[in-house]
């Protein structure tokens, strides 16, 4: 095991290095003048061209890649060019809002998976089979800038139950987290479903039920577990997604997350912040599924990995 | 297995408690509390005024911040923080400071403050985006706590103009995305990137004390939620931020209300004239004639705009008056197309005069407008291909000179200067902002010399023949001029709208008592 997460860490390097250069190769490729959006147009060419020698922006791509790197080997991400303030400062002030609207999203899609997956699968044909099968079709159809602005017009407006937008306290999180989580919740109860559906049918759930477990106990304690594997699989990639943030869901919401700093270093062509943001997510995203591959041996002990 | 299904119910449990549980913590409304909701259509990138050039911060700074002077509606300068000022000579400006004025933190303000200020954007080891707005002040001298003396290195007529900067304590360096300290009528509480600003009013403030206790200032980038926000009456207040469409829906909420006054945005169309086709003077004002602007502004606009004859609006004191307005005529187009020698190939077929590329944002808006003119511009034998790119991108191609036509708005015009800084041929990019590259030697002249005049009655007369001039040449062709729309709530009032959208007066206002709501 320990050999097992040692090596995954270590391909953990490359994948990251890999997105990094790509960001770093694209941001530089694409229009844009960083030293012209911060001094605006009436900047003198003069004080153009010394802020970009201070920033290093006159030297050459290949020169400018290798001192990120010399700075990313040190723990530098460097500093930001928009707010002068340092790339990690700027990350870690976001990470806590990110994490927090992640947690809730999934908080709120398994709220909603679980209960309908597994009572979909156990009536499978039924009338809640087939609402719940409408209902995923629903969620997933839904995009979240058509059903944020519907949930608030519905639980803000018309009931008065939540905030509109903004960040704080748990009101202002609930209605964005179920933006969020709507679209996984469809996704997680159909996969649970057909994998429930698969499990219960096997042998060991039959025999179970020869040895006097009830029907329900029998899904419940063994077959549950096993089909949890696909819906985890599934999960963790969604999850991965949700750290790097929804941009869509925070502008929607002002919710002050990773997303929305990515899209406005982006826009501000501020090239440390977009790196700094790039590698967040891609290292959020790749130890979130390490997590997930090792959560797999926990549901069956029969996965072992050496 | 039956039995689990017979309880569904369970399921809507921790929806309904919680639901029951937000319900009852749900507060008031704002304006029940006395507490003003500002949203902005987005975020500053700092609230420093030696940093800031957004719109955002600029209009937070005007209410957490006091500078030497401001300006009033007609663009005419009025004391604040200086109770007077002299020129002595062009090149020597005097001020003179009132007396016991605080910064938010106790600290007296004095003229070291405003040396350090100015000192400190001119210091090029600061990066400040405004230095060189003051790269013509030779030397700040301070011979006592409330005089402070500019000279320059010549004369400059728009100097005043860019006195309007908020002052900050001496000593105090830039800290990232923390509000500076200023001697404004608000002080800042709370500062959530982002998100919101919250601001209260400073007891120590020089002036008449802010009628309203509390200042929030939302950022809300999305339109939709603005207009969410404000029927709800979360915001209850929201300067040009309502999508002109939504305004009737906005206007249903019995407690809200709407004014409009002149504004000062001047929007308008670039044309390229290091491009063949547009070099010659007849095609560009051919295509002014094919454009129908009162059409778009009926229809796009709902009528919140008016034609422009000049990117100055017509109630800022050096715009001209009498250019002769630009009408929609598609015949007269057709004529000075044909005179330029491109003549339509097949009458009304479908083949074009000839081809050209707009560029222009990914705004729904400007993208509308883009289509309409795409329309006007068929109509007498003009194709149009219409390219909308992500704002750094578009702009990125505007000032490289990537470009046939586009369309941009000027905001915050201040001062005559601009006509300096747009088409005076020293001021293509990457120097300045004659992105089409018009080069006219008697405008150079003109501009030159209005930049250097201290009469402003002989200014407005180099600048009437500087608009007279540009409607003849039309290196741009001045679309519309926005008027200012305020949404507010009815409870609220007292604020007065400028033409350049100034929130100085947020300290004016004040909240009416409660007649039930």
């Amino acid at each position: 095991m320990r050999g097992y997460l040692l090596a995954r860490l270590r391909h953990m390097v490359p994948v990251v290095l890999g997105v990094v250069t790509v960001v770093f190769l694209l941001i530089h490729l694409i229009p844009g003048d960083p030293v012209e959006i911060m001094l605006g147009e009436s900047a003198l060419a003069a004080q153009k061209e010394e802020l970009r020698r201070e920033l290093h922006l006159d030297r050459p791509v290949v020169i400018q890649y290798g001192e990120f790197l010399l700075g990313l080997a040190k723990g530098d991400l460097g500093t930001s060019f928009r707010s002068r303030e340092p790339v990690l400062r700027e990350i870690l002030r976001r990470v806590p809002a990110t994490f927090l609207l992640s947690a809730a999203s999934i908080l709120v899609a398994l709220l909603v998976a679980v209960p309908l997956g597994v009572l979909s699968a156990l009536k499978q044909h039924s009338l809640l089979d087939h609402l719940s099968g409408f209902l995923a079709m629903l969620g997933l159809s839904m995009p979240n800038f058509w059903l944020g602005p519907l949930l608030i017009l519905i639980f803000s407006l018309e009931l008065g139950l939540f905030p509109v937008s903004g960040y704080g306290t748990a009101g202002h999180l609930v209605l964005p987290a179920v933006t969020m989580g709507t679209g996984m919740a469809a996704i997680l109860m159909r996969m649970l479903r057909s994998s429930l559906l698969e499990e219960i049918r096997q042998d060991y759930v039959r025999a179970a039920c020869a040895r006097g477990l009830s029907r329900r106990a029998a899904v419940v304690r063994h077959a549950l577990a096993n089909s949890l594997i696909p819906v985890l699989t599934v999960m963790g990639l969604q999850f991965g997604a949700l750290l790097s943030g929804s941009i869509i869901t925070e502008t929607i919401f002002s919710w002050p997350g990773i997303g929305r700093l990515t899209i406005q270093a982006i826009e501000a062509r501020d090239y440390p912040l977009v790196q700094g943001c790039i590698l967040f997510i891609a290292i959020c995203t790749v130890i979130v599924n390490l997590l997930t591959d090792l959560l797999y041996s926990r549901l069956d002990p029969r996965i072992r990995y050496e | 297995m039956s039995n689990v299904g017979h309880r569904p119910l369970f399921l809507c449990l921790p929806f309904a408690l919680a639901a029951a549980f937000l319900s009852c913590c749900t507060p008031r409304l704002p304006v029940d509390e006395g507490t003003l909701v500002i949203a902005l259509p987005g975020a500053p990138s700092s609230i420093d005024p030696r940093l800031a050039t957004d719109a955002y911060g600029t209009q937070i700074l005007q209410m957490t911040h006091a500078s030497l002077i401001r300006m009033d509606a007609a663009g005419n300068p009025v004391p604040d923080l200086a109770e007077h000022w002299e020129e002595r000579s062009p090149t020597e400006i005097v001020f003179r400071l009132r007396e016991g004025i605080r910064f938010h933190d106790g600290r007296v303000l004095s003229s070291a403050d405003v040396r350090y200020t100015f000192a400190w954007i001119l210091d090029p080891a600061n990066r400040s985006p405004h230095r060189a707005t003051y790269e013509m002040i030779q030397s700040i001298a301070t011979p006592d706590p409330r005089t402070v003396i500019f000279r320059l290195t010549e004369p400059f007529a728009p100097f005043l103009a860019g006195m309007v900067r908020g002052i900050v304590p001496a000593g105090s360096p830039p800290a990232g995305y923390s509000p500076s300290i200023g001697a404004g009528p608000y002080r800042v509480d709370d500062f959530q990137q982002d998100a919101a600003i919250s601001l209260s009013r400073f007891p120590g403030y020089y002036g008449s004390a802010p009628g309203i206790d509390r200042v929030i200032v939302k950022f809300l980038p999305d339109d939709n939620v603005r207009f969410l926000e404000l029927k709800k009456g979360s915001v209850n207040f929201v300067l040009n931020g309502v999508d002109p469409h939504l305004l009737p829906a906005v206007l249903e909420n019995e407690h809200l209300v709407m004014e409009e006054a002149p504004g000062s945005n001047a929007s308008y169309l670039g044309f390229n004239l290091r491009d063949p086709v547009l070099s010659d003077v007849r095609v560009r004002r051919a295509i002014a004639f094919a454009i129908d602007r009162e059409a778009i502004l009926r229809t796009l606009w709902e009528g919140h705009a008016d034609p422009a004859d000049s990117i100055l609006a017509p109630g800022f004191w050096a715009h001209a008056d009498g250019i002769p307005p630009v009408r929609h005529d598609p015949s007269e187009a057709g004529r000075l197309l044909d005179s330029a020698g491109y003549r339509d190939p097949d009458g009304d077929g479908p083949r074009p005069r000839f081809r050209l590329t707009y560029k222009t944002s990914q705004n729904e808006l400007r993208r509308q407008i883009a289509a309409v003119i795409q329309e006007q511009l068929r109509q007498v034998g003009i194709a149009l291909e219409i390219r909308s790119f992500e704002w750094g991108t578009f702009f990125s191609d505007i000032r490289k000179g990537n470009f046939q036509l586009y369309s941009l708005t000027w905001v915050g015009i201040q001062d005559p200067d601009i006509y300096y800084y747009a088409f005076h041929s020293g001021q293509v990019p990457p120097q300045g902002a004659n992105r089409g590259g018009y080069r006219n030697p008697e405008l150079d002249r003109l501009v030159e010399k209005g930049r250097r005049e201290p009469s402003r009655r002989k200014r407005k007369e180099i600048y009437r023949k500087v608009q007279v001039l540009l409607a003849r040449d039309l290196p741009v062709f001045p679309l519309w001029i926005n008027r200012n729309i305020l949404v507010r709530d009815r409870r609220f009032s007292g604020f007065v709208i400028t033409p350049d959208e100034d929130y100085t007066s947020v300290k004016a206002m004040s909240l009416s008592p409660k007649k039930g709501r």
